[in-house]
């Protein structure tokens, strides 16, 4: 999944003159025709989104309250919510939740240095910006599936070039023997993919603090460092935060790049992965079902808390106001 | 002149970080599949284990890869000219009219981009199965249009709200019927716009797995990524790496001539569209 | 192959504009190219016969076939399936009973005791074993001399991997996540008299037997090689292919594999091995878990199953067993080493060309002598688990591995845990 970032609006959006609004007690002709036509033309998108989410959502709610197995569908019966249970007290559960929170946080904070740096860079320079747009945007383009496959290969010690390159790492130490090193080589493939696209959303950000601003502060004597901490940063905080909760939630759902390095081996299962093998590899649909409805809930609970951490303003990512 | 010294080196750096993996894996596929088979590490292929183009022709004369490469193509394309229309009229009401339940249809499109799509696999499977889905073209071109559009609809809205609408009165007022103030007018104003979420949602469609592994058995409808991940070589009890990363390149390609000739519009299009703080 | 030449070319003819049904075999990527052209000299004049490539792994494989059955897909009307989950299959009512006359044919005399077992499941018939498969010990014979290892005896794992780590060798095997690695502690639970479950008819309910002296004998000889210098430097996620290179690179190795090792090495114009190298090749009975103990070796290969929902049954077994006939079992043990599951086909004169008459003494022992995997619907449960828990094989301990493993083997059949 590439990573997806609304819209982020100015607040001091020119407020157009709604018809609607102005005389909503008796809504004129016009605005009822207006909303007619307004739903007609936002039905079809809506439900084409509904029917891929919505439907299955409710279904897995539903199933996730049997116990059903694709392989004996006769056995299927209601088991209340033994499947949550089971599920809440399993340390392959928590264990999945803590791996995936790793690769979270740290996949994160690491794209968000490194994609800082490159905005300052693309900020800045005058020179070969086509070659550096184009570049930056392969990773970005790039299926994460060859990601990953390039990344293995560059690990494995059969035919890849980081143990060579690497000082203090033996020829033949193999990086998915263990669950660190396994896990590094997941999250290196990841950061690759992905940092440009959180460089993009910086650089947009940056674009935005005035250089009226910096100019001032130089004048005044602030050093480099005071400057980005004390001017560039709070002043493009709104893109900050947009980027990191939506990178975030992304690398929360981490998937392709685990299926293809490690196939989940050694420790490095993620909550998505753990669920993919309940349902597609098991056929366990009740419990796999619970195990959506939690992962779900969880995705949620995230992005929830990101929203209040950080206090992003998501009525500046809704677009609205 | 410190400073400047200072962005070429972070030019540099930037350079290598995201092409070095890029050589390496088309170094990868120049490796002799024998040579890699046995064990052949170094960046570029060592003497004598150097195939030309041997991988990519066995590749590309391998029927499923092909098939694959198709079914993506047509999939990726299909999904995005419907989704970018979908996500228009969408984006037009949503920038342009006044209409109870906006905020709704906003935060579903928001919500959905952020869902967990392996949550849904399970249950697709099951609806796909029970109205013949399963396996098919359309089964893969409607699950990446919902997810493509929240993004589509976002880029689009955004864009939308930025053209002068008077402009097309004003053309009225000047004697163009409103179709030719529409085309003359509104279209060349809209047409980047629209060329970006087109661009964004062909790259999701694209890149996407888990639906590509989960709702596809054959190749009948197998896209890129779920081909590559199942590729079998000659020698089934080794992983063919080399034949695998001339594969990837294949693969890789189409999104290579996409940013060459648009990189200006996509980057336009992430940023200025995307993003303002 | 003149037959398949033959049908091809009337294919061509008579492919056109007829609405001959075509029957989708699904095939695992062994001997590809020796499937098709069986899949071709089966067609007939009422069907033709169109192969579709599963992955490589025994996992990824099923996932596949299981989804188009869960399905009720009537296009799945073929498939060669690992005899483990036949069991599966058969019991969620996937794959079709054989009649009873054309289940005689396919099960006659003929057929290996080990290979006729995998078929059957609740007093039915469910597939056609089509080839049969078994390990042995592959080894450099110049390794073996030099570490004054005596092969012409029974060796046991142990003597096996001080022998090769003595000389800087090294012992591959198959130890990553999957498949293979449940077949290898199978084999060396067996090896010392032990079960990893028993009962297994019962489903759900099996007796999980694993935490005993058999189960702590066979993490004491993974341990060993963990800690030994004689592992390969991958062995946490060794499979069969990343053991191959081994064999001739400096002392070489001993290694535990199936039998197309043989073919493998087979030296070749513009291959990969010399002559000399072949003539080092050695190989012998699968190593003993316990000194004095009959080893068991692994078992494996391919049934040819019908696909329960397919509209055209009789064609379906028809072509199922022209799949694994003699002839058929022939083609794929000369051109790919994979060997026949019918004890004649091993008489065969262009068998014994092949082969070496003790390499095919040896694998038909083997097969007569191999420890099955348990036997079970639940095969899959069984399995994950064993591979979950005892995997990675560096942190395999024999006081604490098979007392877990039966644990959590018991708790995910009871559904109490997850896998």
């Amino acid at each position: 999944m590439s990573a997806v970032a609304p819209p982020v609006r100015d607040d001091q959006q020119r407020e157009k003159p709604s018809p609607g609004k102005a005389d909503r007690p008796e809504v004129s002709d016009r605005a009822r025709q207006e909303q007619r036509l307004a739903q007609r033309l936002v039905a079809p998108a809506v439900v084409i989104m509904l029917l891929v989410t919505a439907f299955p959502i409710l279904r897995a709610l539903y199933l996730s309250f049997y116990t059903y197995s694709l392989t004996s569908p006769e056995d299927r019966a209601f088991i209340g919510i033994d499947n949550y249970v089971t599920a809440l007290t399993d340390g392959l559960f928590w264990r999945d939740i803590g791996v995936t929170v790793l690769y979270m946080v740290v996949t994160v904070g690491i794209e968000l240095v490194i994609g800082f740096a490159f905005a300052m860079v693309m900020h800045r320079v005058v020179f070969a910006r086509g070659l550096i747009r184009t570049s930056i945007l392969i990773p970005y383009g790039i299926i994460t599936v060859v990601s990953g496959f390039a990344w293995q290969f560059a690990f494995t010690y059969q035919n890849g070039f980081i143990n060579g390159w690497l000082p203090g790492i033996g020829d033949s130490f193999n990086w998915f023997g263990e669950t660190t090193p396994a896990v590094i080589a997941i999250m290196v493939s990841e950061i690759w993919k992905t940092t440009p696209f959180m460089s993009l959303l910086l650089l947009a950000g940056l674009a935005q603090v005035s250089d009226d601003m910096i100019e001032a502060a130089k004048v005044d004597g602030a050093t480099w460092w005071q400057r980005l901490w004390r001017v560039i940063l709070p002043n493009m905080r709104a893109a900050i935060m947009v980027a990191v909760l939506f990178r975030a939630l992304d690398a929360y759902r981490i998937f392709d790049n685990i299926f293809v390095m490690t196939s989940g081996a050694v420790g490095t299962e993620s909550i998505s992965f753990l669920v993919y093998r309940q349902t597609i590899e098991q056929f366990q649909l009740g419990m796999g079902s619970a195990l959506s409805v939690l992962l779900f809930l969880s995705v949620l609970l995230v992005a929830f808390l990101i929203v209040k951490l950080f206090r992003v303003d998501l009525a500046k990512a809704r677009g609205e106001e | 002149m410190k400073q400047r010294v200072g962005l070429v080196v972070g030019v540099g750096l930037i350079l290598v970080w995201c092409l070095l993996p890029v050589v390496w894996i088309v170094s990868l596929s120049l490796k002799d599949a024998v040579a890699v088979t046995n064990g052949s590490p170094g960046f570029f292929p060592a003497d004598g284990a150097f195939a030309g183009f041997d991988n990519y022709r066995d590749a590309w004369g391998n029927d499923q890869f092909r098939r694959a490469i198709i079914n993506s193509l047509g999939i990726s394309l299909i999904s995005t000219t419907l989704s970018v229309i979908l996500a228009t009229l969408a984006a037009y009401a949503i920038a342009r009219l006044e209409f109870r339940g906006k905020k709704l249809v906003l935060t579903t499109a928001l919500a959905i981009a952020m869902f967990p799509v392996v949550a849904l696999v399970s249950p697709l499977f099951d609806m796909w199965r029970a109205v013949g889905l399963y396996d098919t073209w359309p089964g893969l071109i409607i699950p990446y249009m919902s997810f493509t559009l929240p993004l589509a609809i976002w880029t689009l809205a955004a864009f939308f709200r930025e053209i002068p609408w008077e402009l097309e009165q004003a053309a009225q007022v000047d004697g163009a019927t409103s179709w030719q103030a529409f085309r003359k007018v509104i279209v060349p104003l809209a047409a980047p716009g629209v060329f970006t979420a087109a661009i964004l949602t062909f790259f999701f469609a694209w890149n996407d797995f888990v639906f590509g592994i989960t709702l596809t058995s054959t190749e009948a409808a197998r896209p890129i990524p779920a081909s590559l991940s199942f590729f079998v070589g000659a020698d089934p009890f080794n992983r063919p790496a080399s034949l695998l990363a001339a594969g990837a390149v294949i693969a890789t390609i189409p999104i290579v001539i996409i940013v060459l000739i648009f990189q200006r519009k996509i980057v336009a299009g992430l940023t200025s569209g995307a993003v303002k703080g | 192959m003149a037959v398949a030449t033959l049908t091809c070319g009337l294919l061509a003819a008579c492919s056109n504009g007829s609405d001959k049904p075509t029957l989708n075999w699904y095939i695992n990527p062994d001997g590809q190219a020796t499937l098709t052209e069986l899949a071709a000299a089966c067609s007939t004049d009422d069907y033709d016969i169109e192969i579709q490539l599963l992955p490589t792994g025994a996992t990824d494989q099923r996932t596949q076939l299981a989804r188009r059955l869960a399905a009720s897909d009537s296009e799945t009307n073929l498939m060669s399936l690992d005899p483990v989950f036949v069991p599966e299959f058969a019991n969620a009512g996937w794959i079709a009973q054989w009649p009873e006359d054309l289940a005689a044919e396919v099960l006659d005399d003929d057929v290996l005791s080990g290979p006729a077992e995998t078929v059957r499941w609740d007093d039915g018939v469910y597939a056609a074993p089509q080839w049969a498969n078994t390990q042995v010990l592959w080894y450099r014979k110049s390794l073996a001399e030099a570490a004054g290892l005596d092969m012409s005896q029974p060796v046991t794992w142990s003597q096996v991997i001080d022998a090769a780590a003595s000389q800087g060798g090294t012992v591959g095997v198959q130890a990553d996540r999957y498949e293979a690695y449940m077949v290898w502690i199978n084999s060396l639970v067996a090896g010392a008299g032990g079960e990893i479950v028993s009962a297994t008819e019962t489903g759900s309910d099996a007796e999980v037997e694993i935490d005993s002296e058999a189960g702590r004998a066979a993490a004491t000889v993974v341990q060993e090689l963990a800690d030994s210098g004689a592992a390969q430097p991958d062995l946490s996620v060794s499979r069969e292919g990343t053991s191959l290179p081994f064999m001739f690179e400096g002392p070489g190795e001993f290694m535990t594999n199936w039998t197309f090792v043989y073919k493998n090495y087979e030296p070749t114009d513009g291959g990969a091995f010399t002559q000399e190298q072949f003539d080092d090749l050695g190989w012998a009975r699968y190593p003993q878990t316990v000194e004095g103990e009959e080893s068991r070796p692994p078992v494996g290969g391919i049934d040819i199953a019908v696909g329960e929902f397919t509209d055209n049954k009789d064609f379906a077994f028809e072509a199922a067993r022209c799949v694994s006939s003699p002839e058929a079992q022939k083609q794929l043990a000369v051109n790919d080493g994979l060997m026949p599951s019918r004890q004649s086909v091993y008489d065969d004169q262009e068998l014994i060309d092949a082969f070496d008459p003790s390499l095919l003494t040896l694998f038909q022992e083997s097969l007569e002598s191999g420890a099955p995997r348990p036997k079970s619907a639940y095969y899959n449960l069984i399995s994950g688990a064993i591979q979950a828990s005892w995997h990675s094989p560096t942190e395999v301990d024999p006081d604490s591995t098979p007392a877990d493993s039966a644990d959590y083997l018991r708790a995910v059949l009871r559904s109490e845990a997850l896998l």
